[in-house]
């Protein structure tokens, strides 16, 4: 394996690693502004929450009802080493698709 | 900046999509022609690395949260259409295994995300790049397509309370200066810092990394 290969594979590791920060960094703190679930705002008038139409496996990178600090985080580091190795597979997979395109053009 | 389902309207959405298919289009041609074997590999890790840098949110002084992107990382290594087409991947499987941006919003949060920021990144950097080195033009870029890329996704939810009643309930009295927050004093620095020391270390260690082929309209080696 390439030397920088190996090094940036060697990051990622080490970012999955301290990916709790992503959470516990923010814990009982709030939102990305205009992601909420509901917002109820009196000072503005605003009781509102929006409609959901799909669900996800892992909604907001959580296993269903591991909601301490310890599992949340235990829960983000598996949806991040999900969430990378699919991101990995599907640029592959795009990769290899499109290489079978020019074979067969 | 990762619009959920049920804040844009339907039309929005649409015309979002409308918009993201022929850039999709033009992205996965041009990558698919001219990805070589080494940036193969490359593409699949900073995909990842993309993904990741979302996970990690920082606190804005307003109570809310922001995070980085790495698509201005992305189209400086590799051109930005190879960028959207990370950054696609990134926020694809985001909204559908994790719920994060939603289905219906898809179009929008690729254009901000995957379009709008690592074309202003790259042209920003290229445009800065001989006057005032790779570190400090890194930087400045990321910054700038980060804010650039808010304020796109400020104005697609705050037009919905005149567009569209019953979806976001912001207008963009409220929306625009609020994104305009967190990403000029939280995202917006995260994301310079980073790029600016990736793309140091690559200049110092590895410039041949630097020089990879660039996906880029009007790169035609």
């Amino acid at each position: 394996m390439e030397s920088w290969l190996k090094k940036t594979l060697i990051v990622i590791v080490i970012l999955v690693a301290i990916v709790p920060l992503g959470i516990l960094g923010t814990w009982n703190y709030g939102d990305a502004w205009g992601e909420w679930g509901e917002i109820q705002d009196p000072a503005h008038g605003i009781n509102w929450a929006p409609q959901a139409y799909f669900g996800a496996p892992l909604p907001d990178y959580k296993v269903e009802g591991w909601d301490s600090m310890l599992m949340a985080s235990v829960g983000y580091w598996i949806s991040a080493i999900i969430g990378i190795a699919l991101t990995m597979l599907v640029i592959l997979g795009i990769v290899k698709a499109m290489e079978i395109a020019r074979e067969v053009k | 900046m990762h619009i959920p389902d049920g804040y844009l309207g339907p039309a929005t959405c649409a015309v979002m999509f409308a918009v993201m298919i022929p850039v999709w289009y033009f992205a996965f041609k041009r990558t698919g022609e001219k990805l070589g074997p080494k940036e193969v590999p490359m593409l699949a890790v900073l995909s990842a690395v993309s993904f990741l840098v979302m996970m990690f949110n920082w606190p804005v002084p307003d109570g809310t949260t922001a995070h980085m992107v790495g698509g201005t990382l992305i189209a400086i290594i590799l051109g930005p259409w190879a960028a959207v087409i990370g950054v696609t991947v990134a926020l694809v499987i985001q909204a559908f295994f994790f719920g994060d941006g939603g289905i219906t919003a898809l179009g929008a949060n690729c254009f901000n995300m995957a379009f709008v920021l690592p074309f202003a990144g790259y042209y920003i950097y290229r445009v800065l790049e001989g006057r005032i080195g790779k570190i400090a033009s890194s930087a400045i870029a990321a910054y700038i397509a980060m804010n650039i890329a808010a304020i796109f996704a400020a104005t697609e939810f705050g037009v919905q309370p005149y567009i569209a009643p019953g979806y976001c309930p912001y207008g963009l009295n409220l929306s625009i200066p609020a994104m305009a927050l967190a990403h000029l004093v939280t995202a917006g620095p995260v994301a310079a810092v980073v790029t600016a020391t990736v793309v140091g270390y690559l200049e110092k260690s590895r410039p041949d990394l630097l020089a990879l082929k660039k996906i880029a309209p009007g790169v035609t080696e």
